[in-house]
């Protein structure tokens, strides 16, 4: 293993809006609950102290916007993020189906180094309602199916499965960074302001 | 056309008489036409070079004595001069003569040319006719169609390689073209408005830079500011335009909007009269906060009364058709906006002292005086305002339809829910209030108050509960929209809740309760209703909206203070004028303005942005500063004081608010290591802003660090950045950004969609970004979108091709990845275009290769293929693969992709006109020695006159075909069809011809139901059926023989025609069909990997279709050697004794055993060894009795010969094996293409307007 540790750990919440991202990301930090929340627009953020594999590391969570027309937006949070968080509400089998454009998306846009192996947890939250809708076996099979990611039936509300989620989250996150040292930083961003074709004086480009 | 007539004295040295009368002469320009002598050079550069513009024909007027010529008219074409011309011999010639004196002569024809201009021109376009020459050059130069309507036309040079070219700059709509000739080199440059990355001007230079790259250097000797305005504009516009609608990237411009009343002052261009107004409109509606569609009508100088200073004040005068406003010259001293149903009466006053005449007096409606003084055109304007008035129509309140709903209006929410403030807090509001109530005495209250810097301190203190509904209003201009708009709210709330099942109202309902949750407010079904509503309505509004995020935080607070259909018209004011585009997708306009404070951090902070940006961190944090005006990140009761200014002074206090905010956390900001702390300092201190006016209770027992009061932060703000950060400046920043957000939109796309392709196996990723390029360009060129619109406006349809369905929202990641990519699915014209440039087929001429590969491709025939189709349709063809690109050639040649009624269509037009002698030659060379063979011998398909291209109408014809061979089994001849061609197919045929004619069958099964009937029949016999009458090609009497009667009764029926159309096209999409047919000829494209794949689904081919692939084939290669012909005459050998033989499967299998020498995976033999003679002969004793049977009618009789033709096919692997084994084939199928350079010389093409013609 190399010498570098690392002890920050970013951890990036995805998930349809309203299915209860920034309560579950509460509920973890403060150990409260509150319907009180506004809708997140653009990302919030909190951090951690958390002890595992008997290291103290610093969690960076962060809280992303769930509507669709942010989520090219969450690009710029996904930038070196060590696991990412799916969370679906099961009452809601809408935001069950999503679960798989969320996890590509990232896959596409954080592009870790090795996709197949970065850790994903699953959260299906809300389970203190009663109108139930997604059935634990449905979720199970289908993050079976995903290199079989780990599975959580939480409710942000009276805190069931939590505490417990978040430390494996917390767990996979340093067995990937053991894993894999550093993974690929952005490749190939273009950027517009850096005038890239360093042009000689006043000779324009056309090449004809 | 007839022009003023004006005197030339010069005489006509650059002009060639072109015909001639005893007073008139008509003359062509030298240098149009063919002609290329020194003189036409010349002339052609001179007029290059100076700005003259002249049209290539003009007729001159002189009486033989006098030296004076007069223009009397001019023409862009021959046939336009013409015809006056003509007119002038009609109705002149004679009756000149009959005068006597020259003079009398002149002036009768001055003056009846003069009325004739007079009344031409009271029908026509007020264009200048030199205007008229140079947009018709314009067209005729760069190809525009008509519908790209020219700008104006600068001289200017060009300097390309260090060589100055001069020449001029014709501005279009969506264009900016260069053309100058200089002695015999044209040089023609395009750039589209769309594509321009920087626009830059040093003194008279103008500097562009494209997204490509590309610069441009343009000097300008005159006008040059008015050019750079104009390309500013149009660039903004056609920006904006791809926000508002992507799918048809194109500017137009609707005229009738700017139908004035003034007089035409100026003798510019109408469009550019058009624009400038435009422009000067959108400031004038910016500035005065007006609605949208109010357009300016006029300016004038004038000096105002202010009865608060007791002095008069110079500024302008501004009408528009519903508003009367006043702006002073001094920035922001005082401005005043009148609505016209306000004005109660204009009168003229002159009892002031004498400084101060040519007074007016305004009344209002509230009986309020506005004193005016010193206007120069004081009836003038008196005049234009009774006018406006005149015209003036109150809105009303339109009938509404009834509905089921039962819901009241909600007041302002502070009202029911009332927040405990301390006696300390209420006595600060009513300081306030009484505050504001003074400065309505001295400044008038509501819309038409003195507008004046005094305001701005009220506001920035914070406007007091009771009156921040009616300031809101008033500056926000949401008052406007509201006093047009009598009922439309109530209207749009009753609509939107009759809708059930929206996603939009889900998404709605979901964030009710998580929009303001701190207020008791938004505890209450009272709050949440009218949120609701406000929502639902606004989505309703504004389809291209709908529901965003942020927009209920932002509702919610207006609720609080606003009556609900107040809030409703403030939400849209937000939404449409004060933060453009922000809740569109992708928050695009948000985005803009992150960019806008990012450059204003760097700008006016750069130390600390070299570090943020470091962190990466700007982006992150603005987002929700920008979509909620600080309501989501600071506490509401403080954000309200930032609310009150930004509904004054727009985005502005966002910009320097958020400047002040990181200048204050600036030293923190320095120390943080990583983007999470800087979060961390900013939240911190973003939660400690408080209110020292307007303390709430605290929400929770912890009570969180106050950092700062709400006052200081925006009274800093204001000094510190206020007076740096203008309006005006916003609005560059903001232009510059649209440009480059836009952009960045387009590379993120394409670097995510090149990166879900990278593993493809055609092109790597610099070459798939290419693609992608080109495919954009091409995709947006406004030619071709304008022939589009044109096209479908005459009701016509493209080829093939359905409308394509708009997709709904994305759900999985498959549709998510379609939708990214949707915008780089081509359409057939397109993927001809690129399918013509890039790749090696194009030189195949007589068959459209590109047709046949769009439809294999096109799988759901929905008219557009994909992006991952298009990498391996083209990719296939450019690769080094020579034996899947030969199965692909072979593949594209059968039917139904090259189908009978095309042949004949094809060879057709050859037969009847042989005025192409080439084509003759090569035709006989062609089909053989024998010049019996030659395709005169073929019998043309019954007269219909269907075009070319349209596939649709081949279809019905088939379909007629169908019907006339199905539905009349009694006729003679139909019957004979019949029968002849059961018998050949009661023959059992080997399997794989069950896949084209099933096709066939199921086609006809759309046409009625007789033709079902027999199919079933058929169907049941376990026989395969030979009514379909495409894929047996070479029954060649069997069209012309149809009986005419029965085609003019169907034919005569049209509408049925269209029918059929309409019934193959549903059935297109409906069933599968067209993916069975073509399916088992897709392997290639589809598994494009698994090149070994077995051959047996591929279908023989028949005759016909052979030596059209031969040709193709030919034609591809570019020649033909000995060894080509001889493999030619072995495949036609081949295809005889295939035809000789029992066709069956074992049959087939012997005969190629029995030749091959090397048999491939399917055990079918490779090159035969056949005498090349013997073929000859064979093939020619074969065409021998083809003629006879033609020649005899080719009915009845022939039933023998006709199975002989039918029978004749060769197998794919026939065709592959022996064409392998030709050298030039192979070599030229083994190279793979250059697809860079091509995409490359390609772009370059198009810049310099090379047109090519598909």
């Amino acid at each position: 293993m190399a010498t570098r540790k690392k002890s920050l750990l970013k951890v990036i919440i995805l998930g349809d809006s309203s299915v209860g991202k920034t309560s579950l990301m509460n509920q973890y930090i403060n150990k409260r609950f509150s319907n009180q929340y506004k809708a997140t627009i653009g990302a919030d953020f909190c951090t951690k102290e958390v002890i595992a594999d008997d290291r103290v590391v610093t969690m960076q969570i962060w809280d992303t916007a769930g509507q669709e027309r942010f989520q090219s937006l969450g690009v710029a949070f996904y930038r070196g993020a060590d696991c990412c968080v799916l969370v679906y509400d099961v009452t809601s089998p809408n935001s069950f189906k999503n679960l798989d454009s969320w996890r590509d998306e990232f896959l596409i846009q954080a592009s870790p180094r090795d996709p197949d192996h970065f850790p994903f947890v699953v959260l299906g939250n809300k389970v203190d309602m009663d109108n139930r809708q997604v059935s634990t076996r449905r979720a199970q099979q289908w993050c079976q199916s995903k290199n079989d990611m780990p599975y959580f039936e939480t409710s942000a509300k009276d805190g069931t499965n939590v505490e417990l989620a978040f430390q494996t989250i917390a767990r996979n996150a340093l067995a990937q960074e053991a894993e894999v040292e550093l993974y690929n930083e952005f490749p190939d961003q273009i950027r517009l302001n850096t005038d890239r074709n360093n042009r000689n004086g006043n000779s324009d480009n056309c090449q004809c | 056309m007839w022009i003023h007539p004006k005197e030339i004295l010069i005489p006509p040295a650059f002009w060639v008489d072109e015909m001639r009368s005893k007073y008139f002469v008509l003359q062509k320009r030298r240098g149009h036409g063919e002609s290329r002598s020194f003189t036409s050079l010349l002339v052609n550069t001179l007029d290059s070079v100076w700005d003259t513009k002249p049209p290539p024909y003009r007729i001159l007027h002189q009486t033989p004595k006098s030296e004076v010529y007069y223009e009397i008219a001019i023409g862009l074409t021959q046939e336009e001069i013409v015809k006056d011309w003509e007119w002038l011999a009609e109705n002149l010639f004679k009756v000149l003569n009959e005068m006597e004196s020259e003079e009398e002569i002149t002036n009768f024809t001055i003056c009846k040319i003069q009325s004739l201009n007079a009344q031409n021109n009271q029908d026509e376009s007020d264009e200048s006719a030199n205007f008229k020459v140079s947009a018709s050059k314009f067209q005729t130069l760069f190809e525009m169609p008509k519908e790209e309507r020219l700008v104006n036309t600068y001289a200017c040079t060009y300097v390309k390689n260090k060589i100055p070219n001069q020449g001029n700059l014709y501005i279009s709509l969506n264009h900016i073209c260069f053309y100058s000739y200089m002695l015999g080199s044209e040089t023609k440059r395009v750039i589209r408005f769309a594509e321009l990355e920087d626009i830059k001007r040093h003194g008279q230079i103008i500097y562009l830079k494209t997204v490509n790259n590309m610069h441009y250097n343009f000097t300008l000797l005159k006008d040059v500011k008015e050019a750079y305005g104009l390309i500013e504009q149009l660039n903004k516009m056609a920006i904006q335009q791809l926000i508002q609608d992507p799918d048809s990237p194109i500017v137009d411009h609707d005229a009738s909007v700017f139908q004035r009343f003034g007089r035409k002052a100026s003798n510019k261009p109408g469009l550019l009269r058009d624009l400038t107004a435009r422009q000067k409109s959108e400031e004038y509606r910016n500035y005065f906060r007006l609605p949208q569609t109010e357009i300016i009508d006029g300016q004038i100088k004038a000096n105002i009364w202010t009865p608060y200073a007791k002095r008069y004040v110079g500024g302008n005068i501004y009408l528009s058709r519903n508003f009367f406003c006043f702006r002073s010259d001094v920035i922001d001293l005082v401005s005043l906006v009148i609505p016209m149903r306000n004005i109660k009466s204009v009168e003229q006053k002159n009892d002031g002292p004498h400084r101060y005449d040519n007074q007016i007096v305004l009344l209002t409606a509230e009986n309020v005086h506005f004193v005016f003084a010193q206007i120069v055109d004081r009836e003038v304007l008196v005049e234009k305002i009774s006018e406006l008035l005149s015209q003036f129509h109150v809105p009303i309140s339109r009938e509404r339809a009834k509905y089921d709903i039962s819901w009241s209006k909600q007041s302002a929410l502070m009202n029911s829910f009332k927040t405990n403030l301390s006696a300390e807090m209420l006595k600060i509001q009513e300081q306030k209030l009484s505050r504001w109530e003074s400065h309505f005495r001295d400044f008038g209250r509501g819309i038409s108050m003195f507008r004046t810097t005094d305001v701005i301190n009220l506001i920035v203190e914070g406007i007091p509960d009771k009156l921040r509904q009616e300031i809101w209003l008033l500056f926000s201009g949401a008052i406007h929209e509201k006093d047009m708009n009598p009922g439309l709210y109530e209207d749009l709330v009753e609509k939107a809740a009759c809708i059930k099942h929206s996603s939009t109202h889900d998404e709605i309902d979901r964030d009710l309760h998580r929009s303001l949750p701190e207020h008791a407010a938004f505890q209450h079904a009272d709050g949440i209703g009218a949120l609701r509503r406000v929502l639902q309505a606004y989505a309703l509004r504004n389809p291209q909206v709908g529901y965003c995020q942020a927009m209920n935080i932002v509702s919610s607070v207006f609720l609080l203070f606003c009556d609900e259909d107040n809030a409703f018209w403030l939400l849209a004011s937000l939404c449409e004028n004060l933060l453009p585009d922000y809740y569109k997708d992708k928050v695009v306009g948000a985005q803009i303005d992150q960019s806008v404070l990012n450059e204003l951090v760097e700008t006016y902070l750069p130390e600390l942005h070299s570090h943020l940006d470091q962190l990466g961190i700007i982006r992150m944090i603005s987002l929700s500063w920008l979509l909620t005006i600080f309501i989501s990140v600071i506490r509401y009761e403080s954000a309200l004081h930032i609310i009150d200014c930004f509904f004054y002074d727009g985005a502005k206090i966002i910009f320097v608010v958020s400047l002040q905010i990181l200048e204050w956390n600036c030293e923190k900001l320095l120390k943080c290591n990583d983007d999470g702390e800087a979060m961390e300092v900013l939240s911190r201190y973003l939660d400690g802003i408080y209110n020292p006016e307007y303390r709430l209770p605290p929400q929770s027992d912890k009570q969180k660090p106050e950092t700062q009061p709400i006052q200081t932060l925006i009274h800093e703000a204001y000094t510190n950045f206020g007076a740096k950060i203008s309006q005006q400046k916003i609005e560059e920043l903001r232009n510059k950004h649209r440009r480059l957000t836009i952009r960045q939109f387009d590379i993120d796309n394409e670097n995510t969609i090149v990166k879900f392709h990278a593993d493809n196996m055609y092109f790597d990723r610099e070459e798939l970004h290419l693609l992608l390029t080109i495919i954009r360009e091409e995709k947006s060129t406004p030619r071709k979108v304008l022939q589009q619109k044109a096209h479908s406006a005459l009701g016509g349809e493209s080829p093939i091709l359905l409308p394509t369905t708009a997709t709904g929202r994305s759900a999985g990641y498959a549709e998510n990845n379609c939708s990214r990519s949707e915008s780089y699915s081509v359409d057939f014209d397109t993927f001809r275009a690129l399918f013509h440039e890039l790749t090696p087929w194009r030189n195949c001429v007589s068959i459209d290769l590109a047709e046949k590969l769009f439809r294999l491709t096109d799988k759901k025939s929905t008219g557009s293929i994909e992006f991952s189709q298009i990498i391996n349709a083209l990719g296939l063809v450019c690769s080094h693969k020579y034996t899947e690109k030969l199965k692909l050639l072979y593949i594209l040649h059968l039917p139904p992709l090259l189908s009978k009624a095309e042949i004949e269509h094809v060879r057709r037009p050859k037969s009847k006109a042989k005025e192409d002698a080439e084509e003759a030659i090569e035709a006989e060379d062609f089909f053989g020695d024998d010049p019996s063979e030659s395709i005169e011998a073929l019998p043309s398909p019954t007269d219909n006159n269907f075009d070319e291209d349209d596939y649709a109408l081949i279809t019905a014809t088939k379909h007629l075909h169908s019907l006339a061979g199905l539905s009349q089994p009694s006729s003679s001849t139909a019957g004979a069809i019949n029968g002849e061609r059961s018998s050949t197919f009661y023959v059992d045929l080997p399997r794989q011809h069950g896949t084209p004619m099933d096709v066939a069958r199921s086609q006809n099964g759309a046409s009625g139901s007789t033709s079902d009937l027999i199919d079933n029949g058929l169907r049941h016999q376990g026989r395969f059926e030979s009514t379909d009458t495409f894929s047996d090609i070479s029954d060649l009497g069997a069209v012309k023989v149809t009986p005419p009667q029965l085609n003019v009764e169907t034919i005569s029926n049209f509408s049925q025609i269209s029918d059929l159309i309409m019934a193959t096209r549903v059935e297109r999409t409906d069933s599968t069909t067209d993916t069975k047919s073509l399916g088992s000829l897709r392997y290639l494209l589809d598994q494009p990997d698994d090149g070994n794949a077995p051959n047996k689904n591929i279908p023989n081919m028949k005759k016909a279709n052979f030596q059209f692939l031969w040709r193709s084939l030919m034609e591809i290669i570019g020649e033909q050697d000995e060894d080509m012909r001889k493999a030619y005459e072995n495949l036609l050998e081949l295809g005889n004794n295939n035809m000789k033989k029992e066709i069956s499967l074992d049959s087939f299998t012997q005969l190629n055993l029995g030749n091959g020498d090397e048999p491939d995976s399917n055990g079918n033999p490779t090159t035969p060894s056949v005498e090349s003679n013997a073929t000859t002969r064979l093939f020619q004793a074969y065409e021998e009795e083809l003629k006879q049977n033609s020649s005899t009618g080719g009915t009845g009789s022939s039933s023998n010969s006709s199975t002989d033709v039918d029978s004749w096919e060769i197998s794919i692997n026939q065709f592959i094996a022996t064409v392998l084994a030709v050298t030039s084939i192979v070599q030229c199928f083994y190279m793979k293409t250059p697809i860079k350079e091509n995409i490359e010389r390609m772009q370059k093409n198009r810049r310099k307007c090379v047109i090519t013609n598909y």
